[in-house]
């Protein structure tokens, strides 16, 4: 009996894969740790504070109250429908394994699983991928997919511990909804897709990227019938598929009616209507004869492809259908959000990619699979047509903005993998004498290396068999295969490498090195966000920039004016004009909307660059877009267009509000004895105007290294009183106590002296 | 309504036309469709969008110590910035790695009887080096965008 057990070759396969997949999850998961081990176990960053303190809601109040909260301490005065505006999967998540692990015994803080949320996911990930792939091509390269997707450092950027953000469990929702929406493809059983339409639903519900899929499957559609491929079981996959996707994605409440009423879904309803006609045109075609029927078909498709088409135009001018939100708009007029929409343009992370940035993220894998498209178009097949115009797509959005390069990630690691297992396969059908002495070689190696040996023993297996001449030389295989196992070596190490020195700082906590090599920790941000909580009003409302809302609310709990969730425009130029204006104009913006503290992030002290000043800029612009008429972008620059803070710097810049609370007595600080006094070493300059004293604000805090300098704001009645003459003043003298105590009497009278009564007894 | 359309046609002469599908539109074959793809790729990757949207300088210039300005093909240590001609270059070597490959695999499915085993290993050694050369250089390439 155990020896049929160990001969058993699909029972080893079996074990193999099931190993490396679970290496790759434990590889993937500990690759993400940087972050706790070298600081603490902390959410990171600015959304995910956010998306922290909203299932902490959830957790504490319950479901019902979390759809229900009405959050007013954001966006002051205006408050925030959190409910309606959230994608709400990321925190239901966490609180059902909050939920489960509770009714288990497990008594663990909900921090602890928000932070450790996004690297378990990336290991559900992982395995998505390999099914996905292995339904694509075969298992070894679905091997090589989920080892690669574990480590991948596009992938690790938004996934490592402490970034509790949407794509954390998005790209586990995206791969697996691609997985199962290729099996039902193949398959066309209404379950699989019922399975897909499900998966999409946590999509929907966890990020708002799922405009992709909701776009890329009916594309897929589209281009298989266009191919002539259509057949009953895409009609099948894609009909049930779109129906039960509609409505269950329209279940939360904040996409609501857009499934049916924006441009960005219309494709998905064109293609719909695109099927049915499709479908139709084949019933009658078994009825008529085929001359007629190739004109019907022709015509039909024409038809249909045009009525639809002019439907949705007709319907967007005439306002039914909302057309093309900005953001998505800025994806095809790469220039749109550049001109109209600054707040858009401003984040870092929307900014086109650079090569770098490619080969940052992806190392060998960007070369590597324009070889697996390659094989794929050789030997197209339904499927494949899907996983090609994948990464067609997503090539172009990566180009777009940074951010997007998140959704090429999965795709290049699926065709990587399915280049790499065809370059083993192709160079490992020999004897196994070389096969053995490479294995033990390799069986050595990390993670990424299992993969192959599983590869190469499949491969031999199966090579073994067909003893096809082959006339490469034997010495010619085994350089190709020691130089591609070499590769993989220094992706693994440049992944590990990337992960640990660009994607693992929480950047509320900053680390620097000191000379001597050993490491500092600026903890500024929680000192000052500490201050805040501690020394201030429980209803205080703190003015700053948006980038620090969600940091304020989550860490400070007070309430703030804008935050990262920018949907008014006008309400965060109003900031930025406060910001942007001088200090008596900024004060009456600021007593109409409330304020009690500024808070701004001033990097000169210990060159920190993401600081008020930096962004300041974008103030401006964001400013000038609501407020042309006050805030001009070009009196900020110099005559020659530069934009600087020394005494060349424009007089307007010197003097608003912004520059005054980051340099307030910075004129007199001197860092160290080589530089001058009020050097800034971020900008590199000394500051051009040193000695001005503060009206309408005081400050109130300036933490260790000057990164936050909170200030306050004076009530009216605090500053710039009317002088009055001493002859008209009105001294009102207060009551004062004149002792009776004088000579004479010596003994002391004490005031209010409890009197002593005599209480008469009833003694008889 | 029958007269109202075929008013024009009392004066006008309906020509004899034929449209007919284009002998050119036919389905693309794999080749075709990889090559445009791999364009696309390589304007892509280049970071072409970068260069609409930004419109960096082709190639920059520095100061040396002598007061003359020199060429410098990299923008040094900065990630998110490039010029137009480094990101050419460097997708340029993807896409010499990706051909490496596609190369190398071309080979192997050649058919030994018809091409010469001179020719076969010239291949290799084409697609080989194409491979190694584009991974290093991208290797030095990214040293020197590194802070």
């Amino acid at each position: 009996m155990w020896e049929n057990i160990i001969d058993n070759p699909t029972g080893w396969k079996k074990l193999i894969i099931f190993v490396i997949l679970l290496l790759a999850w434990i590889a993937g998961f500990s690759s993400r740790l940087f972050a706790v081990i070298r600081f603490e176990s902390i959410i990171h960053e600015f959304d995910p504070w956010f998306n922290y303190r909203a299932t902490a809601y959830m957790v504490e109040h319950g479901f019902y109250k979390f759809l229900n909260w009405f959050d007013e301490r954001a966006w002051y005065p205006l408050g925030r429908i959190v409910g309606g505006t959230v994608y709400p999967g990321l925190m239901i998540t966490s609180g059902s394994i909050h939920y489960i692990l509770h009714s288990l015994n497990i008594p663990i803080h909900i921090r602890d699983i928000c932070v450790f949320l996004a690297p378990v996911f990336s290991g559900f990930t992982s395995i998505a991928t390999y099914f996905l792939t292995k339904e694509l091509w075969s298992e070894g390269a679905g091997l090589f997919a989920a080892c690669f997707i574990a480590i991948v450092p596009g992938y690790i950027s938004r996934s490592v511990a402490g970034s509790y953000d949407n794509e954390g469990i998005a790209i586990f929702a995206l791969q697996f909804t691609y997985y199962l929406w290729v099996k039902s493809v193949s398959t066309g059983s209404v379950l699989w897709s019922t399975l897909t339409a499900l998966s999409y639903f946590y999509m929907v519900s966890a990020w708002g990227g799922y405009v992709f899929i909701t776009n890329l499957i009916p594309l897929h559609v589209f281009v298989l019938l266009l191919m002539g491929r259509y057949s009953h079981r895409l009609f099948v996959s894609y009909t049930v598929f779109y129906i039960l996707g509609l409505v269950m994605s329209m279940q939360i409440p904040f996409v609501g009616f857009q499934p049916i009423r924006t441009s960005e879904h219309m494709a998905a309803l064109g293609v719909f209507a695109l099927m049915i006609i499709v479908a139709a045109l084949k019933y009658i075609s078994s009825k008529i004869t085929k001359a007629e029927f190739t004109f019907l078909f022709k015509l039909g498709m024409v038809v249909a492809a045009t009525t639809v088409f002019l439907i949705v135009v007709i319907l967007t001018y005439s306002g039914v259908v909302a057309p093309w939100s900005g953001r998505f708009y800025s994806l095809w007029d790469t220039t749109y959000a550049k001109i109209h929409i600054p707040i858009i343009a401003s984040v870092s992370e929307h900014q086109p990619t650079t090569w770098f940035s490619f080969f940052f993220d992806l190392h060998m894998l960007v070369s590597m699979f324009p070889v697996g498209l390659w094989y794929c178009l050789k030997d197209l097949t339904d499927t494949r047509v899907f996983v090609v115009l994948y990464v067609i797509s997503a090539v172009y959005f990566a180009g777009v903005m940074v951010r997007l390069m998140l959704t090429l990630t999965p795709v290049v690691c699926v065709l990587s993998g399915i280049a790499f297992s065809l370059i083993f396969d192709c160079h490992m059908k020999e004897e196994d004498t070389i096969c053995k002495e490479i294995d033990a070689e390799i069986e050595k190696k990390k993670t990424v290396e299992k993969v192959k040996s599983s590869r190469k023993s499949r491969s031999s297996d199966i090579q073994r068999n067909d003893a096809n001449i082959d006339s490469l030389g034997v010495n010619f295989k085994c350089i190709v295969i020691v130089s591609a196992v070499l590769i993989l070596m220094l992706f693994a190490a440049h992944c590990t490498w990337v992960t640990s020195n660009a994607y693992s700082s929480p950047s509320i906590v900053l680390a620097s090195h000191s000379s001597d090599g050993s490491r500092q920790i600026l903890d500024d941000f929680r000192e000052a966000y500490f201050w805040l909580s501690r020394n201030t009003d429980s209803n205080a409302r703190i003015m700053s920039w948006w980038d620090y809302g969600y940091q304020i609310a989550g860490m400070a709990n007070r309430t703030t004016l804008v935050d990262n969730n920018t949907w008014n425009n006008s309400h965060i130029a109003l900031v930025g004009k406060a910001m942007a204006s001088t200090e008596s104009e900024a004060y009456n913006i600021m007593t109409s909307l409330d304020v009690d503290y500024v808070l701004i992030i001033f990097g000169g002290v210990i060159g920190y660059s993401g600081d008020d000043i930096n962004k300041f800029l974008w103030m401006v612009r964001i400013a000038e877009g609501e407020h042309p008429k006050d805030i001009r972008e070009g009196d900020y620059f110099t005559e020659r267009g530069e934009f600087r803070v020394d005494s060349e710097g424009s007089p307007v810049l010197l003097n608003c509000l912004m520059y005054k609370l980051s340099y307030y007595n910075f004129g007199e600080l001197k860092l160290d004895f080589r530089s001058p006094p009020g050097y800034d070493r971020t900008r590199n300059a000394v500051i051009g105007n040193k000695n001005f004293q503060l009206t309408y604000l005081e400050e109130a805090y300036t933490t260790e290294h000057w990164l936050v300098r909170i200030y306050r704001v004076k009530k009216p009645e605090e500053f710039n009183r009317p002088r009055v003459p001493v002859s008209n003043r009105k001294i009102s003298i207060p009551h004062t106590f004149v002792s009776k105590k004088t000579a004479n009497k010596k003994k002391g009278l004490i005031r209010d002296k409890p009197v002593k009564r005599k209480v008469q007894t009833m003694n008889s | 309504m029958e007269y109202l359309v075929s008013l024009p046609f009392t004066i006008l002469e309906i020509p004899n036309l034929k449209i007919k599908k284009p002998g050119w539109l036919q389905r693309p074959s794999a080749m075709t469709m990889f090559s445009f793809v791999l364009l696309s790729y390589f304007l892509v990757t280049g970071g072409i969008i970068y260069d609409v949207i930004i419109e960096p300088p082709s190639v920059g210039s520095t100061t040396d110590e002598h007061g003359h300005s020199r060429p410098v093909a990299f923008m040094p240590y900065r990630v998110n910035g490039q010029y137009i001609m480094e990101g050419l270059a460097s997708s340029f070597l993807f896409s010499l790695g990706g051909l490496g490959f596609v190369v190398l695999d071309r080979t192997n499915s050649m058919d030994s009887k018809i091409t010469p085993k001179l020719n076969r290993i010239l291949l290799l050694a084409v697609g080989f080096v194409c491979v190694i050369i584009s991974f290093l250089t991208c290797l030095v390439f990214m040293r020197m965008k590194l802070p």
